[in-house]
């Protein structure tokens, strides 16, 4: 039975697939990774190993204080509920006994200030206002009254009922939140809640998309810089390492491949030099250079310009040698030779080196942003990394790869549009280079021309030359 | 010849008076121990710019704060009494101008699941800044149950690095102080302090290091410095402002206020009175002489340094003093 033609043809030895399924494949490879994302995130019962607080409580005595969003294993979360439970208990049996603690009005503050990841997830109140007593004190009387009923995360029964038992204390001092009037006894603390979840490493997406939004819309703390500061600081550290490589590198380059003076002068240390990694640098850049930028792209360079240096050459080398016998052969100079014959002959090649060298360069950025005092991006991946806060920490590299791709993107394009006869342009860009040209072409046509009429002319005047 | 000589030493003297007119900043580096955490409120509510003296407090991580003081980056230091001998004996003296605070159990060593006290150390890993304080922490505790320095390995570990290193399982233990070590317990459930200063009150008393250049010439300047932190003690005292400061210095260190409010018992801030008490000179822990002839005996023992160092040349209380006379 013949397969349906969808079906056929997807695995042709050694030829191109048509266009669309090209196109259909590159996507699919996008989509596949972040399936597996969603996948391990979404279902329930695949991996999902730990517990994540959604509602915590502070133990008395332990200086450990585990506040929602925070993950504890499964073994520990029941022990964690029982530590808080048995406060309880011992609380209740103080009053009932007739002589509850006093002097817990600050932990009763803090105590009802338990539901604010509640009210957070709720919407009752924004995300950085967790200490918003005013908002919070009332929220407990909603709750208790059934006025607001809690949905993400839910309360639990257990829960509920502490809501109410707390607020009959708290209705009775006062209706809304006064520090003095707080109850002199302690409340009773909310048992913790939490649920199943991966590890901390691997946020779910809308996670990480969320926190991601957060960072980048939010305002940065006093005396930090926001993330779009710290973008731009990350781009132009690596911009300008990239460019003082090119100057150094590129002249460099092409004279070693060719003349073989240069080459023997230079290729020797440079090749030894490469193999000194970056890094062990950084400390003897910073005492040269001394805090702030320069250290950072003086890494940068040192990363990138030994291998540009050497690179370059090679693609100087491969130049076709027939261009330069034709150009000896017509009698032009060395340096006619170097710049008219070989500059323009290895452009292309070139330029894709530079693609390739750039993200050489991204990788350096990282490193070069952790010596001397910490900056940009990389700075936030390192702190936010370091506390755990690894949904802050993807959008962040995310960014950094979409930069870095959508920058070659972009510059393999305009491969095509500046070199057209390298063959790898399409039809549209050809179009936008052809238009883009037309005044070039239009002078230089001109010119032809006009040298084209000259010749002509002396030609048929042959005693004018001779004048 | 005279009358050129005479005139360019009035020029000179006269560039000097411009320089010192526009005064460069005191360079201070701090780090994320709590008590010098706390310099941060004097900052955010501009109580230097008040008194009249312009500071650039420079945030580092605790060991590369003592580089940049020894590489003369920075005038001043925030250092433990302790690391303050090792960074005198090794590289570049100091003089200790304030006492922030003694550590009351914020620095710990954490041991991991299964390991119930010191002795049970015995033969197992633990990753600390060697020479530096929580290394004198964990040989104080080594010592106070009969064992050797050869008994544990040290694996020398940024202290801002021993949560990541302790939840990899490459060590046992690790020595740090908050928040490092409460990142550690979080990190590893079931861990916890085997030991911690509290265990040892006042063999770590954490202090403002001054160079001794820059304490002679801006004498003033520092006096002030002296004044706003008093300023700052007294404010972390009242009750009233918990959650002001709370949300102040939580903020530094990027933990919640929530998580940081168990940090103020385990670092004892001493207001101007206290102070004056730890100033005296005395022999034991209860003095800020006493406790840094212990440490400096502990370090030549332990071969962090080898000749005793003259630990009454790196403490002058005399600002202090004049303060609390002033007042």
């Amino acid at each position: 039975m013949a397969r349906p033609g969808i079906l056929r043809d997807w695995f042709l030895i050694r030829r191109d697939l048509p266009h669309r399924r090209r196109l259909a494949l590159a996507a699919v490879s996008f989509l596949l990774p972040i399936t597996i994302w969603c996948v391990v995130s979404y279902v329930p019962w695949i991996w999902h190993p730990d517990v994540k607080i959604e509602l915590s409580a502070e133990r008395e005595g332990v200086t450990t204080v585990f506040t929602a969003g925070d993950h504890v294993s499964p073994e520990f979360f029941p022990e964690f509920q029982a530590a808080v439970r048995a406060e309880n208990k011992a609380v209740l049996a103080a009053r009932e006994a007739g002589n509850p603690e006093s002097g817990a009005k600050r932990k009763n503050q803090k105590l009802l200030r338990q539901l604010a990841p509640v009210a957070i997830g709720n919407g009752w109140l924004a995300y950085d206002d967790a200490q918003n007593d005013a908002v919070l004190y009332p929220l407990w009387g909603d709750l208790a009254t059934g006025r607001k009923t809690a949905a993400k995360p839910a309360l639990t029964a257990e829960n509920l009922q502490i809501v109410r038992a707390n607020w009959e204390l708290l209705a009775a001092a006062s209706p809304v939140f006064a520090f003095a009037k707080l109850p002199d006894e302690p409340l009773l603390k909310l048992i913790p809640q939490g649920r199943p979840a991966n590890p901390v490493y691997l946020p779910a997406p809308h996670e990480a998309i969320r926190a991601g939004i957060r960072d980048f819309t939010a305002a940065a703390p006093a005396g930090e810089p926001t993330m779009f500061e710290r973008y731009k600081r990350s781009l132009r550290i690596i911009l300008l390492g990239f460019l003082w490589s090119c100057v150094i590198g590129i002249p460099i380059g092409i004279l070693c491949g060719v003349f073989d003076f240069f080459s023997r002068l230079f290729e020797p240390f440079v090749d030894f030099f490469r193999y000194m990694p970056a890094p062990t640098f950084s400390t003897l850049l910073v005492a040269v250079l001394l805090a702030g930028d320069a250290p950072k792209i003086a890494l940068v360079i040192i990363g990138t310009v030994f291998q540009m240096i050497l690179v370059i050459s090679k693609t100087t080398r491969l130049l076709d040698p027939s261009l330069l016998e034709a150009a000896q052969t017509l009698g032009a100079k060395p340096r006619q030779i170097l710049g008219r014959v070989v500059i323009p002959g290895i452009m292309p090649n070139l330029y894709n080196d530079l693609r390739i060298l750039l993200g050489w360069a991204w990788t350096w950025l990282v490193i070069a942003e952790l010596i001397g005092v910490k900056s940009g991006l990389t700075e936030f991946i390192e702190t936010q990394g370091r506390f755990r806060n690894f949904d802050r920490v993807f959008p962040v590299i995310i960014l950094i790869g979409v930069t870095g791709f959508v920058t070659d993107q972009i510059l393999s394009w305009l491969h095509g549009l500046l070199f057209p006869w390298a063959g790898k342009s399409g039809a549209f860009s050809r179009g936008v280079a052809g238009v883009v040209t037309w005044p070039i072409r239009m002078v230089a046509e001109g010119a032809r021309e006009r040298i084209a009429a000259n010749e002509a002319y002396s030609r048929t005047n042959p005693r004018d030359k001779t004048r | 010849m005279k009358t050129i000589l005479r005139l360019g030493s009035a020029a000179l003297g006269l560039i000097t008076t411009c320089g010192l007119l526009r005064a460069e900043p005191l360079k201070i580096a701090y780090s994320d121990w709590p008590g010098w955490i706390a310099w941060e409120i004097g900052i955010q509510k501009g109580w230097f710019k008040e008194a009249g003296v312009e500071v650039d407090f420079q945030w580092f991580d605790y060991v590369p704060s003592m580089d940049a003081y020894v590489a003369g980056k920075v005038d001043a230091v925030c250092m433990t009494n302790g690391d303050a001998l090792v960074t005198g004996a090794t590289g570049k003296p100091s003089v200790g101008i304030v006492i922030n605070d003694f550590s009351n159990g914020n620095d710990m060593i954490v041991a991991a699941p299964g390991i119930g006290s010191i002795k049970e150390l015995k033969g197992k890993k633990v990753g600390l800044e060697e020479g530096f304080v929580e290394h004198l922490l964990l040989l104080t505790g080594l010592e106070k149950n009969g064992m050797k320095l050869e008994d544990v390995t040290i694996v020398n570990t940024p202290t801002n690095e021993t949560p990541q290193v302790f939840a990899s399982k490459a060590v046992d233990a690790i020595g740090a102080w908050q928040p490092n070590s409460g990142q550690a317990l979080k990190a590893v459930p079931g861990s916890k302090p085997v030991f911690t200063s509290a265990d040892a009150p006042g063999i770590i008393y954490d202090l403002l290091y001054v160079s001794p250049e820059s304490l002679e010439k801006r004498r003033d300047d520092w006096a002030k410095v002296v004044k706003v932190w008093y300023k700052i003690a007294d404010y972390m005292r009242d009750e009233e402002n918990l959650d002001d400061v709370l949300k102040i210095l939580s903020a530094r260190v990027k933990i919640s206020p929530e998580e940081y409010e168990p940090f103020l018992k385990g670092t004892y801030i001493l207001t101007l009175d206290e102070a004056l008490k730890r100033w005296e000179k005395a022999d034991g822990l209860g003095s800020v002489y006493g406790s840094s002839k212990v440490v400096d005996d502990f370090n030549v023992r332990f071969k962090v340094y080898e000749k005793p160092q003259d630990t009454a040349k790196y403490l002058d209380p005399s600002l202090t003093k004049a303060l609390a006379a002033g007042k």
